[in-house]
């Protein structure tokens, strides 16, 4: 092995950690094992409560929907009525216009 | 993996995970604080690996990738092309302690990819087609980083060295 290369592994060669390292990270590692569940469940529950608003709004889009349905059946409905009770009107006048019109000769 | 298995782990390879971090930056505190991260990462993913073999490799690949993303991101840190190194003093009395500093003062000073080669050559013992995995760069690419690096480094270094052993290097390769 070329000496220069012996140099470079000796420069390089590997070194211990300061003291206590291994239980500084496994402190650190209690800590975030500590703090995984409670963002587990934070996390749960965001998503739940996105599901909830998405479906609740979807309902009520949906419930909008059909009232505004419902509103327009009756105006319809309505139309429907009135124009029917005038051309009542309309005949009942027509009525009264022939019955005038075959008395008339005598 | 169990918490016990992690411990274990952790307590077998701190002193590489530290070690690579050392010496891409030749800095204590910032070794720390990278090879805790690098712990703490694999404590987090510690349920998606399999094997020791696995582990090691994984460790390796997330220290160095780490390093060289610190060694971008550390703007006070300016790196200096190694052509451009000071000089070696001659101080020839303390010759071995020396040349060790300067030769980790050198490969500190490499640009981050470069360095990270090295470090896994000599310091992990690594051969360049495992250096090619975990750096994901090509095998010709590692070698020209190495070849480069090693030769500037070897050229500064035959300044310290005495007389006779300049020679040795030199004629080598």
């Amino acid at each position: 092995m070329p000496p220069f290369d012996n140099d470079l592994r000796e420069a390089l060669r590997r070194r211990e950690p300061p003291p206590g390292f291994a239980e500084r990270v496994l402190a650190r590692a209690g800590n975030l094992g500590r703090h995984e569940r409670p963002a587990f469940t934070w996390r749960w529950a965001a998503a739940a409560a996105a599901v909830i608003l998405a479906g609740g709004s979807l309902l009520y889009e949906r419930h909008l929907q059909r009232v505004a349905g419902e509103r327009a059946r009756e105006q319809t409905m309505l139309a429907l009525r009135l124009t029917g009770s005038k051309l009542h009107d309309v005949r009942q006048h027509l009525f009264e216009l022939q019955r005038r019109t075959i008395e008339l000769p005598e | 993996m169990t918490q016990a298995d992690f411990e274990s782990i952790l307590r077998a390879h701190q002193a590489m995970v530290y070690s690579i971090a050392y010496h891409f930056f030749r800095n204590g505190a910032v070794a720390e604080e990278i090879a805790q991260d690098v712990f703490l990462q694999l404590y987090q993913t510690r349920q998606t690996l399999a094997s020791p073999a696995h582990v090691v490799a994984w460790l390796r690949r997330t220290t160095t990738h780490r390093c060289i993303d610190a060694a971008r991101h550390r703007s006070r840190r300016k790196e200096v092309p190694l052509d451009e190194l000071p000089d070696v003093p001659d101080t020839r009395s303390e010759r071995d302690l020396l040349l060790s500093e300067t030769l980790q003062k050198m490969v500190a000073s490499l640009p981050a990819k470069p360095r990270a080669v090295v470090i896994l050559r000599y310091s992990e013992d690594m051969d360049v087609e495992d250096i090619s995995r975990v750096l994901e760069m090509p095998v010709r690419t590692v070698w020209t980083h190495l070849r480069r690096a090693v030769a500037l480094m070897r050229d500064k270094a035959s300044r310290f060295v005495p007389v006779s052993e300049a020679r040795r290097h030199a004629s080598i390769r």
